[in-house]
């Protein structure tokens, strides 16, 4: 805290939105669990009967709240409710409570020395996430105070937004901020880790946490609150406010400007100015993002990653369920090319049914493509179930981790198989899908003039190239760095694969993150890369780029 | 007795969301279930008490799992915990 000249107090804490606003600061007290305990009235069983009774209420009151954040804000935030809901539910708690009536004190009283008692233990194990649970604890520890009490929170008469200043806020106080009466807020406690920061930025409002301390005697006054530089600048000057009010609105407009021109792009075909045309592809690692992807222009799947079939589940999925999911996904994608990458697992990305053995080194062991030619019939469940989708849109195959010519025409083979097994029975499918296989080993991309002969497309996968081009780690925090001063080697892998399928007659594409890296755009360009594909949130970004290149 | 040990790799560690998925799951089982991690034991079922384990990233769950449906429950917690902390 700092005074300036002008007479305006700076107030530093975190930001927990990148989102300027100014008003009044309205404080509101609401010391968490500070609540007047009545000192007890009845016997002890009278007491049990009132707390499980209250108990019974908040629990319901919370489940709705979940489903209400669930509704609006999304699965995450309403899971914080549901474990509200299951903390009041538990039994520990409730066994802690009851024992503390039958020592004779009154319920609330109860409530409050047990929600304290798991606070200051999780409090006690020195980690700020679960410290940050103990305030969750102090919320229900509250709520069902306020149900016991059955008194409410006194209702605002004003009209004015204003920006609301408490010690902290709730998760439960957090979600129910009426939006169009709070312009942000600021907490004294609280760390950008909370379930209330966690909230606050999936509602977008802008909000300080962690300030400390701010004097009572401020209630009222104008402040401005900025989210990104992490400040609250109480009674500004005229100029001060004069100034942060223009720098509100260039960012507004700005970030609305920048935000509509790249809509109006979404359906302009990436061009560069020479002409050399990109496909601006989507990475999806579910079909829940196909709807995503395509509102936000992408022209096909350059990455479909099909683990997410195989996981949380105990056994292996039946042909007929990867047939339907798959299906689902060629028929959403209304014609654009959707291209699924075959089951990519290894020893870090585990899968119990599997049974994979822990391995030292799994980056260099069983994975990808290696452990599909291993297991043939895992394999040919789900080539036999991408060809059966392929006769309702369109639909690419892509092999991961291939590292020699043999292992390509191994899984050429198996899917040779296939396609006879399904024309035996009669079954449809596209007999022209294209196959394509990932460039993710330098021995692949040594080796592309080989490879190029016996595939359709390569698409490179950026991270394990790089990984194992230049022997880094990419968990590895000491290393990473060596491979942004060091990308040369990677292109030159990439040029020599582009170079190759071309020759062919074949294209290539990139899905790894260097292809949502703006800064390289040109460089992928200059190769001649046919596609990129990327996560998301950065389709957009890059079409604009290409746009932008030579 | 079904016996399971599991290393957490969660920035977060065990925190609520996914000690709320494992306590759930836990209670649709007859068996015992203990988590032990370090020298603290948990019972699955309780919540408090999980989040109270200061399981954090890198740290390993000693699971056993006693009782008439041990297999089944070994499964479902199996899968449970690839999924939240894996």
């Amino acid at each position: 805290m700092g005074f300036l000249d002008t007479g305006s107090t700076v107030f530093y804490g975190t930001g927990v939105t990148n989102i300027k606003v100014s008003g009044k600061m309205r404080f509101v007290n609401n010391e968490t669990i500070d609540i007047k305990l009545e000192e007890k009235k009845t016997s002890p069983k009278e007491e049990i009967i009132r707390f499980k009774k209250a108990i019974e209420i908040t629990a319901k009151e919370t489940r709705a709240l979940a489903k209400r954040a669930r509704e609006t804000l999304g699965e995450g935030e309403g899971q914080i409710f549901e474990i509200h809901a299951m903390l009041l539910e538990d039994e520990d708690f409730n066994d802690t409570v009851i024992g503390e009536i039958e020592k004779g004190k009154s319920c609330e009283k109860a409530v409050e020395i047990s929600a304290k008692k798991y606070a200051s233990v999780l409090r006690s194990l020195n980690d700020e996430y679960l410290s940050a649970r103990a305030s969750d604890i102090e919320d229900i520890c509250k709520s069902i105070i306020t149900t016991l009490s059955a008194k409410n929170e006194k209702n605002d008469d004003s009209n004015e937004p204003y920006i609301l200043v408490a010690r902290d806020l709730t998760p439960s106080e957090t979600v129910k901020l009426d939006k169009s009466k709070i312009l942000g807020f600021v907490t004294f406690e609280g760390s950008p880790s909370s379930h209330t920061a966690i909230l606050a930025r999936a509602m977008s409002i802008p909000a300080l946490v962690g300030v400390g301390e701010i004097s009572g005697a401020y209630d009222g006054n104008i402040a401005l609150l900025d989210g990104e530089k992490g400040t609250l600048v109480v009674s500004p000057s005229n100029d001060e406010l004069l100034e942060f009010e223009k720098k509100k609105a260039y960012e507004n407009k700005i970030a609305t400007e920048h935000e509509r021109y790249l809509r109006s792009i979404m359906n302009r075909p990436a061009v560069t100015k020479r002409g050399h045309k990109v496909l601006i592809y989507a990475n999806v690692g579910s079909g829940e993002e196909i709807e995503p992807a395509l509102l936000n222009g992408a022209e096909g799947l350059g990455l479909l990653r099909s683990e997410f079939l195989y996981l949380s589940r105990s056994s292996y999925p039946s042909e007929d369920e990867l047939f339907s999911a798959y299906y689902e996904i060629a028929t959403k994608m209304q014609g654009k090319r959707a291209i699924i990458r075959t089951l990519d697992i290894g020893a870090d990305k585990q899968i119990p049914y599997f049974k994979l053995d822990k391995e030292e080194n799994p980056a260099l062991g069983y994975r990808g493509v290696r452990i599909c030619l291993d297991r043939v019939d895992v394999f040919k469940t789900q080539i036999r179930a991408i060809l059966r989708a392929s006769a309702y849109g369109n639909i690419s195959i892509m092999i991961p981790m291939i590292s020699t010519l043999n292992e390509l025409e191994r899984c050429k083979y198996i899917i040779n198989e296939c396609k006879n097994e399904l024309k035996e029975k009669g079954v449809r499918f596209d007999e022209k899908i294209e196959l394509g296989i990932m460039i993710e080993t330098p021995a692949s991309a040594l080796i592309s003039d080989e490879l190029a002969k016996e595939v359709d497309f390569f698409s490179v996968g950026t991270n394990d190239l790089t990984q194992y081009t230049l022997a880094i780690d990419r968990q590895n925090a000491k290393v990473t760095s060596i491979c942004e001063e060091n990308k040369e080697a990677v292109f030159k892998l990439i040029k020599m694969s582009a170079d190759a399928i071309h020759q062919k007659g074949g294209w290539i594409g990139v899905c790894g993150e260097m292809a949502a890296d703006l800064s390289l755009t040109q460089h992928f360009v200059d190769m001649g890369i046919d596609e990129l594909s990327v996560a998301v949130p950065y389709l957009l970004g890059v079409r604009e780029k290409v746009c932008a290149c030579k | 007795m079904k016996e399971l040990i599991f290393k957490i790799n969660d920035k977060n560690g065990l925190h609520a969301r996914p000690a709320g998925v494992l306590s759930e799951s836990a209670r649709k089982y007859k068996s015992d279930i203990m988590v032990r991690c370090d020298e603290k034991e948990a019972n699955a079922k309780r919540l408090l008490s999980l989040m109270a384990l200061g399981a954090t990233n890198g740290k390993e769950l000693h699971i056993t799992i006693n009782g008439e449906d041990e297999n089944e429950a070994e499964v479902a917690i199996k899968s449970v915990l690839e999924k939240a902390l894996g």
